[in-house]
């Protein structure tokens, strides 16, 4: 640690790198821990910082990102590095136009966001995709905490709708080279043929190269919540709520809607319910604005999965349910603090 | 007797941090001189009514109006007055006397008391209690006929004694009622249950103390009066904006306090010098306080003389490397010692000694975090010691509604509303609404912040303002006493805060 401390020493000690002084701040405060002491009472604080609480996201993506590398090989890493660049710059491009600190939110944007594409998107679409979000979803709208929509899905739809070929027919199955457009929800919606559940659970199928390696996601997500990063009400009644309607709905139209636990481990909703749909920035504060938030993604998810002329409904839920967040918390606060 | 289980929804256990108080007690010299502040405790400040030059003894009253709300203050040293001063403790200027200390350790006893008060009048007891200074403890005093509370014994519906240690760092119960003590304990609860005969007591102990617990479901078997209570040791159980509501299961009326609903509560030592003053005519002279945190080399109890200076109590007993803040009895709510000549009063419970670590550490973020804690638990810290120190451990960033402030808020209203509309200056009803009056400035929501916001910061400003706005807290629908008893001795936010600015 010392020849860090150093450099960045020397670093500060250049007057021409002066306008750079919110980059330089970052780093170093990413590096060591302040020495500010307490001014207001509580004299003792909590250890942790907005810092702390992404790192626990990435160390919760952890396992889907391991299986990643071993399903499809080092270009993944490739793509993460990518994305952390364009997304970094964007950030940093802001913070410094702002004058202001650069904030710890890509941090998670930058890991979540590749995870969720397919494993063999060109890397320069990577990097437009992750700079679109974070423009977009956030900066636009002032930085980490006043962003309505989550950056990463913001990123994920523009792909997903600029260059919609790669996120029909880029998928990949594990182990092998061929490249499909096939993954369990298409072969469900095409042939009624569902996918054993252990291949969907040790992701022996296609999908975005994060999602397909189910027990790391519910590993992962479990730790998310018992850490309290993820708060779990979202996660819990997003999930049970997909389960009910679609228990419900295939036995009134078996021949649309997949049974549930199928819908469960298909596609990317163990991953959105446990990595998007509980930011806290982009999904309501309150509790029961949180109860609804998550059974109307459920009931979404299903509906666009059957119905629509898309395989997967997962982020459309989310973003959706992100830019009703706001009516959500006004209606429960006027309900719960009426006069 | 029957133990009966209660917690409440909210707050934080602290848990396993360094520098807990361990169970030794040391006694501390009488100094050379006292310095005897005239307002102690709860109450307004008396006028002096001895003379300078005069020869006093420990236990004689020195300050005493029984007009106000108040009770007397007593000389804790035999000696000779020497003078009069005005000093400033925590921004607030008092008069106090300075005795000239003799060095010998007798006192003088209270007239009346005997080990047979059940015989005495309950006049008589009340007197005794006022005039040995008991009645100026804890939050708003004890009530008697002489005015030391703003309501009278008959008021008096609830008498909470509680003895959770719910705070970062506790005095221990064994060194306040190890031996015979916990049997004075017990006839100073019988005392103050004579002179409040309409009221029921209620005993808490936080369930952590399972032998406490044990002996006095024992001890106390067959009162009919009295029932035990085991808490959660979470913090803030000790304030009396939690206990009411756990214990009596009653509404706090917020903005007033807990006399203005006929409760009045208690801490053990509080009842222990009742003891002390009506069954051995000891008046309220010295108090065990106990010594916090890492900066101490060792952590114990002190009986101590009221009017010590803090400089006398401290010396030799701080870690001579290491940079210190010193504050007072609670890590979480207490004032900041800036100047160690403050003499020793009667509220005092705790003096800490934290570490100012200005330290900074290799990829925080990484780190384990072994001995670190936190209310997230990211760190790995579940059963580990944990440094309680005063680095802020982070940058402040953007609110991201991550909810702990009101997971955590004892009171159940979200912290982060009412700090965002605060911030945005939308001062208005609304806030009142959103329970704004129902803080109890516990600072747990400061605590948890993930973006090291200081919440409870702007919910106080939230409150000044509104106030100044003339937006006071709403009156509770139901009947109060001693509300304009209380009014007049609160201290006015709005006046705290000019004084403030004037300052700065
Ligand atoms: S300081 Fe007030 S708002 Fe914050 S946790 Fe305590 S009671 Fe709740």
């Amino acid at each position: 640690m010392k020849p860090v401390r150093k450099l960045l020493d020397y670093i500060y000690s250049i007057k021409l790198l002066k306008p750079f002084h919110p980059v330089i701040d970052a780093v170093d405060a990413a590096f060591f821990s302040p020495s500010e002491l307490t001014e207001v009472k509580p004299h003792i604080l909590d250890n942790i910082d907005l810092k702390r609480y992404m790192f626990a996201v990435i160390i919760a993506l952890m396992p889907s990102t391991i299986a990643a590398v071993v399903f499809y090989g080092w270009y993944v890493l490739a793509m993460i590095v990518v994305s952390y660049a364009a997304g970094g710059i964007v950030e940093v491009i802001f913070a410094l136009i702002r004058k202001k600190h650069i904030e710890e939110g890509f941090f998670v944007t930058g890991i979540i966001f590749p995870l969720v594409l397919p494993p063999t998107t060109p890397l320069w679409i990577v990097a437009v995709g992750v700079a679109f979000g974070v423009f977009f979803g956030k900066e636009v709208f002032g930085g980490t905490g006043r962003n309505p929509f989550n950056p990463a899905l913001v990123g994920r739809l523009f792909i997903t709708i600029a260059f919609p070929t790669i996120m029909t027919t880029f998928w990949r199955v594990p182990f092998s080279d061929a490249i499909t457009a096939a993954t369990p929800l298409s072969i469900y919606k095409t042939s009624h043929t569902i996918t054993p559940y252990i291949d969907l659970l040790l992701g022996q199928c296609g999908g975005s190269m994060g999602e397909t390696f189910r027990i790391g996601i519910i590993v992962g997500g479990l730790f998310l919540l018992f850490s309290k990063v993820a708060d779990w009400k979202i996660s819990i009644s997003y999930i049970g709520s997909v389960f009910v309607f679609a228990l419900i709905g295939n036995a009134l139209f078996p021949m649309k809607i997949a049974p549930p636990v199928f819908q469960i481990l298909a596609g990317g909703l163990l991953y959105g319910a446990f990595f998007m749909a509980t930011d806290p920035v982009t999904s309501p504060f309150t509790k029961a604005g949180k109860w609804i938030f998550g059974i109307a993604c459920g009931l979404l998810t299903v509906l666009i999965r059957s119905f629509s002329g898309y395989v997967e409904g997962v982020m459309f839920s989310i973003v959706i349910m992100n830019a009703f967040t706001p009516i959500l918390d006004h209606l429960v606060l006027s309900i719960k603090y009426r006069r | 007797m029957k133990v009966e289980k209660r917690k409440f929804k909210g707050g934080y256990r602290f848990k396993n941090f360094d520098g807990q108080i361990t169970d030794k007690i040391d006694a501390i010299d009488i100094p050379e001189r006292v310095v005897i502040p005239l307002k102690q405790g709860f109450g307004n400040e008396v006028p002096f009514i001895s003379k300078i030059g005069y020869t006093v003894q420990a236990g004689q009253i020195i300050g005493r109006d029984d007009t106000s709300v108040s009770s007397p203050v007593h000389a804790t040293a035999n000696g000779v007055v020497e003078k009069v001063v005005t000093i400033e403790v925590f921004g607030c200027e008092v008069q106090a006397v300075v005795i000239k200390s003799n060095g010998t350790k007798t006192w003088r006893v209270l007239d009346g008391a005997t080990e047979n008060w059940e015989e005495l009048p309950t006049d008589k007891i009340e007197e005794i209690l006022y005039l040995s200074g008991v009645t100026a403890l804890d939050k708003e005093g004890i009530p008697t006929k002489f005015n030391s509370s703003v309501i009278t014994p008959s008021d008096v519906e609830n008498i909470i004694v509680h003895a959770v240690g719910s705070e970062v760092f506790n005095l221990s119960l064994s060194v306040l009622l190890g031996g015979e003590r916990v049997h004075n304990f017990v006839e100073g609860l019988k005392i103050l249950h004579k002179v409040m005969p309409n009221a029921k007591v209620h005993l808490a102990i936080g369930n952590n103390e399972k032998e406490w617990l044990t002996t006095f479901s024992k001890i106390l078997d067959g009162i009919d009066w009295l029932r035990l209570y085991a808490l959660e040791p979470k913090y803030p159980q000790g304030y009396d904006e939690v206990l009411i509501p756990t214990i009596l299961k009653r509404e706090f009326p917020h903005g007033y306090c807990s006399a203005n609903i006929g409760a009045t509560v208690l801490s053990v030592q509080a009842v222990l010098h009742v003891y002390d003053a009506v069954v051995e005519g000891k008046p309220l002279i010295e108090r065990i306080i106990g010594f916090g945190g890492a900066g101490f080399k060792e952590n114990v109890h002190a009986k101590v003389r009221i009017g010590t200076s803090l400089d006398f109590i401290l010396k030799n007993r701080i870690k001579d490397d290491l940079e210190v803040r010193y504050i007072l009895n609670s890590a979480l709510t207490g004032d900041t010692i800036t100047n160690l000549s403050y003499p020793l009063d009667k509220s005092y419970r705790m003096l800490l000694a934290l570490h100012e670590d200005r330290k900074r550490y290799f990829i925080p973020f990484m780190n384990p975090g072994f001995n670190r804690d936190s209310y997230s638990r990211t760190f790995l810290s579940y059963i580990t010691t944990k440094r309680a120190e005063t680095n802020v451990h982070g940058e402040e960033r953007p609110h991201v509604s991550c909810g702990f402030c009101e997971e955590v808020c004892p009171v159940r209203i979200i912290p982060h509303l009412i700090y965002s509309h605060v911030e945005r200056g939308f001062i208005e009803d609304r806030l009142i609404d959103f329970g704004i009056y129902k803080c109890i400035d516990c600072n747990l929501c400061n605590y948890v912040c993930v973006s090291k916001i200081p919440i409870a910061q702007y919910i106080k400003e939230g409150k000044d303002k509104l106030i100044e706005e003339g937006l006071e807290p709403p009156l509770p629908d139901y009947d109060m006493k001693g509300v304009e008893e209380y009014l007049s001795i609160r201290e006015k936010p709005v006046q705290a805060k000019d004084e403030e600015d004037e300052t700065s």
